[in-house]
């Protein structure tokens, strides 16, 4: 081994850098060579910022800025030259729009637009402000949604979680006004009736009343009270029933669940509505408990509301059933048409103390939605300890979750937050527990002590992870089915068959030569990105590159013996772009493969390579295979020489295809001879039968005749209603009664419906 | 909504209705009249479909088909002479939650009340329209109808009616709007049950034309059919009417007919020989008009007297100042 390369290996197994040639990627300013390309995120169109909707258009919750530009532009800039100058327009107050989030400010969409188009009217020249202007407000009024604008940062998985959840609420809201403001209207209503045609409303003062003072004396009001009253009177609701019909009133009036009132904006909100977002798990539940019993009165009032309206209320069976009627009865899809209660636990730590009670919570199969935010999972105490424990607190925290299996349990990294948001309301709306675990892309050390070195934007802080496989992106719906493959999907990873993520890379060499090249975005990446892990990496100068260094993916792949002669790098760059390649220590391979193997977990867990299936399929293949191989034996075996030439009753054994027997066919009523019998599923109910004799010939359950007793009737009489049936199902067969007068007569008639 | 535990229990606790729960007043049809039929499998159709009495209303007009509310023991409106569809829609618009049926029969929507017939197939209102079609007046003894087969001598026609009849089956597909059209026989009572359950299940105007014999104004109308068999043509579908083995023995004549094919259902409808008896047409992608027309919001007593008063506002004459 040269004496370099030794070296190298050195500082791959010890993480000591013994020569001067290696250098600290700290000191460099270097970053993964893939992040070359979002140096100014701010240029780029991505999913941020995110316009969170408010307003009428519940549908869509949230709009990324530049899905709602690409809308907007094709309502108003159809594709074409003359459209040209207003996309452009647009585009570049998207761009505006854009920069002013990332510096820091904060509004709706409309605010910052506006804040943005005076920034660029600002700048344009004399010439081109008018039409500027003129674009800008036409998009302005195409727009059609407003909300807050948010950037990426550490406060937006909760901003988006909440923001949903209160979407999702104010939804339920409304349904639940519409239901109660019925069900008050009707009930109501048949107090109203019962006082309508009670004596009091027919009394002569208010039948008086009810004239009007010009033509009263032209009426005797007490005689037509007397007359009104008798005719009236009686069907009054019993005390009982209005007394109960008045408790289910009250009580769909004094619930506190939802803000019921109309006009709730100019009246102003009730002040007595429960709070449901909560900040601790073990608070959610009290409250949960402590409003248990509401619950359950009102939704048992519901219930006796509409059993009254439709006078269904039988006080024998039903009272003892509502006495009885408790929490035995509630069901996750009743319990789905209340509040869910919210927490938010932010960073890893505080999800740690509360584990215990969160995972009460998410298996307790009541509506609890938790937020679990992480803002680093890659922390310094899982360094410092020696072996590596990556996202403990983190992406294990849901696969923990789906453990418990009821619970809702979605897993993003908050770069991926847009994409996911039908997931996410998925999971909001159902009744059942849920888990979000998120992670921000906030925390990691500055990257070294070099300045100037570009930090790492949240947003691609978070992305990084998901490429990586370091926080993966899965969803897991108990409610979707009964396996896994329904349940679970990690679909939306970024080439999520594979097991890193390849991208390729285009720079050009010393001869100014583009060069491409597909490179994998791997754990080792992503921890490169992170200035705590300097350490682990040791950038080799150029005239050092060496064939025994590998890609850090490829070197993964090796086995011991092979590894044993290489060291793994990664490509990255420095502030200038120069492309740089540093080796990495073996401490930090561990933890890819790591990572690596609980990727594949949940790879094989969302169908993707799954090694029953494929061990399965080898198995059947290798059965197939035998079962062809005998077949092929035999085939020859037949056709060796002196055998028979094919046997000719092998035709005999061709399979026929089977006719189908209408077996039913024998199933249809045919008495044995002599019988009489009525081909009853084709009787039209006409009477004919039943009048010439209604005891001989009856209905059945259907209303159509059958023949009820044939003691009851003469031979005449069946040949009769045999000949007056007009459907010609009555079939009267031979005389039970020999000594019936003119049966030859009757028999010759009789012959015709036999 | 989905059913919950609770809405499952308190099922349990209902009573279930039999045939005779559906009985009103004993009918006071002629022996042998087809209306007996009918009557049978609405009965048999309540029943089946344990519809409460209380949430189901037979509409009808005037005619001998029209008394049949009288014979049901559920709400029920005997209207005016070709009146029954716009009560029926009145009814489906306050009252969306009920089940309606109205019965007419060919003097009292072919004629009288052909531009409601017309229009009701448009708006589309969710109801089951059973036309019984004798082709005769019966209850006033004895007039032509506007389905009398031609050359038929009447009170009002003592040398024979000199136009051909109306298609009704035709009439109702040739309307845009249609989304339900059948044709069935009060002599296949089987079919006739099913037909009526495809039309009540059907969301949207379902129209079903019943030949329905008269034996006392025009006996032999329907005997052709009635008394051949094979003159008969049975269309059959595997989302809509089955046949059972024992009515294929007796009706041979028997097609597949898909009900979303409306080109060839205009087809089969134009025809006589032989008489086609199934579904004709289904589209339940049709929009109806009490949905269109549904409110926004709950109307409570407190917001109509308000919109009122508003409204009457207007005409407030003010003294002058």
């Amino acid at each position: 081994m040269s004496e370099s390369l030794q070296s190298l290996s050195a500082f791959h197994l010890t993480g000591e850098k013994p020569g001067k040639d290696l250098a600290d990627i700290g000191q460099l300013g270097l970053r993964p060579a893939l992040f070359s390309a979002f140096q100014d995120m701010a240029k780029l169109r991505h999913d941020y910022p995110l316009v969170l909707v408010n307003g009428e258009d519940k549908e869509t919750v949230m709009w990324s800025l530049s899905d709602l530009t690409d809308k907007v532009l094709q309502e108003i800039a159809p594709r074409g030259i003359e459209s040209e100058r207003l996309r452009k327009h647009v585009l570049g107050l998207e761009d505006e729009i854009r920069t002013l989030v990332d510096q820091g400010n904060k509004g709706t969409l409309l605010q910052l637009w506006d804040m943005a188009e005076t920034n660029r009217l600002s700048r344009a020249d004399e010439a081109g402000r008018k039409s500027l202007g003129d674009n800008l407000s036409r998009a302005r009024a195409a727009l059609g949604v407003d909300g807050e604008l948010i950037g990426c940062d550490g406060e937006t998985p909760i901003k988006v979680l909440t923001h949903a959840w209160a979407s999702v609420q104010e939804n339920k809201t409304r349904r639940f006004a519409d239901e109660i403001g019925e069900l008050t209207v009707k009930l109501s209503n048949v107090l109203k009736a019962d006082t309508m045609r009670s004596e009091k409303a027919f009394g002569a003062e208010a039948l008086k009343r009810s004239v009007g003072s010009v033509y009263e004396d032209a009426f005797d009001f007490e005689e037509m009270s007397d007359i009104l009253g008798s005719a009236f009177i009686d069907g009054a609701v019993p005390k009982k029933r209005q007394r109960r019909i008045r408790a289910t009133l009250s009580a769909l009036k004094s619930q506190r669940f939802f803000d019921t009132n109309e006009d709730s904006a100019k009246k102003g909100r009730r002040k007595d509505i429960h709070g449901f977002v909560f900040d601790r798990p073990t608070r959610a539940l009290e409250a949960f408990q402590e409003r248990l019993p509401e619950i359950i009165n009102l939704i048992k009032a519901m219930t006796i509301a509409r059993l009254e309206i439709e006078g269904r209320y039988n006080e024998k069976t039903h009272d003892a059933f509502f006495r009885k009627f408790d929490e035995r009865f509630l069901e996750s899809d009743e319990l789905a048409r209340f509040p869910s209660y919210m927490v938010c636990l932010r960073n890893g730590a505080d999800a740690k103390a509360e584990k215990a009670m969160l995972t009460e919570v998410l298996s307790s199969g009541l509506p609890m939605k938790v937020l679990v935010q992480s803002d680093d999972i890659l922390e310094e105490p899982s360094i410092t300890s020696g072996r590596f424990s990556f996202g403990i607190q983190g992406s294990q925290l849901a696969t923990l979750a789906v453990g418990l299996n009821n619970a809702y349990v979605l897993q993003s990294s908050g770069s991926a937050l847009y994409r996911m948001r039908e997931s996410i309301l998925g999971g909001l709306m159902n009744g059942q527990p849920a888990l979000f675990s998120i992670f921000s892309g906030l925390a990691g050390a500055p990257p070294g002590p070099v300045k100037n070195a570009p930090e790492t934007p949240p947003y691609l802080r978070a992305a990084a992870a998901m490429e990586s496989r370091a926080f993966p992106v899965f969803v897991f719906d108990p409610a979707r089915g009964d396996d896994w493959a329904s349940r679970f999907s990690v679909a939306w990873n970024p080439q999520a068959e594979a097991e890193w993520p390849v991208h390729r890379l285009c720079y050009e060499d010393e001869d100014l030569q583009k060069i491409s090249e597909d490179i994998a975005f791997t754990f080792v990446d992503f921890a490169a990105a992170d200035g705590r892990y300097g350490g682990n990496f040791a950038a080799v100068p150029r005239s050092e590159w060496r064939d025994e260094m590998v890609p850090a993916d490829a070197f993964l792949k090796l086995d011991a013996k092979a590894a044993a002669e290489k060291v793994p790098y990664i490509l990255m760059i420095d502030e200038n772009n120069t492309l740089h390649k540093a080796i990495v220590d073996a401490r930090l391979v561990d933890a890819a493969k790591r990572c690596r193997q609980m990727w594949r977990n949940l790879q094989e867990l969302g169908g993707i390579d799954n090694s029953h299936a494929r061990n399965l399929l080898a198995k059947e293949k290798d059965i197939w295979e035998q079962e062809k191989e005998r077949e092929l034996a035999a085939l020859e075996r037949r056709f060796e020489p002196g055998t028979e030439a094919i046997a000719p009753k092998s035709d005999a054994e061709m399979p026929v295809a089977e006719v189908p027997v209408a077996e039913e066919e024998a199933v249809v009523a045919e008495a044995p001879s002599g019988e009489p019998y009525i081909e009853t599923p084709r009787c039209t109910t006409c009477d004919e039968c039943t009048e010439i004799n209604n005891r001989m010939f009856a209905y059945d359950d259907d209303k159509q005749a059958i023949i009820a007793n044939l003691e009851a009737g003469t031979f005449r009489q069946l040949v009769e209603a045999a000949e007056s049936c007009q459907v010609a199902i009555i079939h009267p067969g031979k005389p039970k009664n020999p000594d019936e007068t003119n049966l030859d007569e009757l028999m010759a008639r009789a012959e015709a419906f036999n | 909504m989905t059913a919950s535990n609770t809405q499952c229990l308190l099922k349990l606790m209902d009573e279930e209705y039999t045939l005779n729960d559906y009985k009103g007043s004993p009918p006071r049809w002629c022996t042998g009249c087809g209306d007996n039929a009918i009557l049978a499998s609405v009965q048999r159709l309540c029943r089946d479909e344990q519809l409460a009495p209380e949430k189901t209303v037979f509409v009808s007009g005037i005619g001998c088909s029209s008394r049949l509310p009288h014979y049901m023991h559920t709400y029920g409106f005997h209207g005016l002479h070709g009146r029954a569809l716009p009560v029926a829609e009145g009814i489906k618009m306050r009252r969306p939650d009920l089940h309606v049926f109205v019965i007419t029969g060919d003097g009292d929507c072919c004629s009288i009340g052909t531009a409601h017939w017309i229009h009701a197939i448009r708006y589309n209102m969710d109801m089951t329209v059973l036309m019984h079609d004798n082709g005769i007046y019966g209850l006033t003894k004895n007039q032509a109808s506007p389905t009398s087969p031609q050359g038929l001598k009447s009170n009002t026609t003592p040398r024979g009616t000199h136009l051909e009849p109306i298609n009704p089956v035709s009439v109702t597909l040739g309307i845009r709007n249609a989304s339900f059209v059948a044709q069935a026989a009060d002599w296949i009572p089987e079919i006739l049950h099913d037909i009526i359950s495809e039309a009540f299940h059907h969301k949207g105007f379902s129209f079903v034309r019943i030949l329905q014999r008269c034996p006392e104004f025009l006996e032999h109308r329907f005997d052709d059919w009635v008394q051949d068999p094979d003159r008969m043509l049975l269309l059959h579908h595997k989302d809509g009417v089955q046949i059972s083995p024992s009515l294929a023995k007796v009706y041979r004549n028997q097609e597949e007919h898909d009900p979303t094919d409306r080109n060839r259902a205009r087809e089969i409808a134009s025809t006589y020989h032989p008489m086609p008896v199934g579904v004709l047409y289904r589209n339940p992608d049709m929009p109806c008009y009490e949905d269109l027309r549904k409110a926004d919001r709950l109307y409570t007593p407190d917001i109509v007297k308000t919109v009122l008063e508003k409204e009457l506002d207007k005409f407030t004459i003010h003294a002058a100042s």
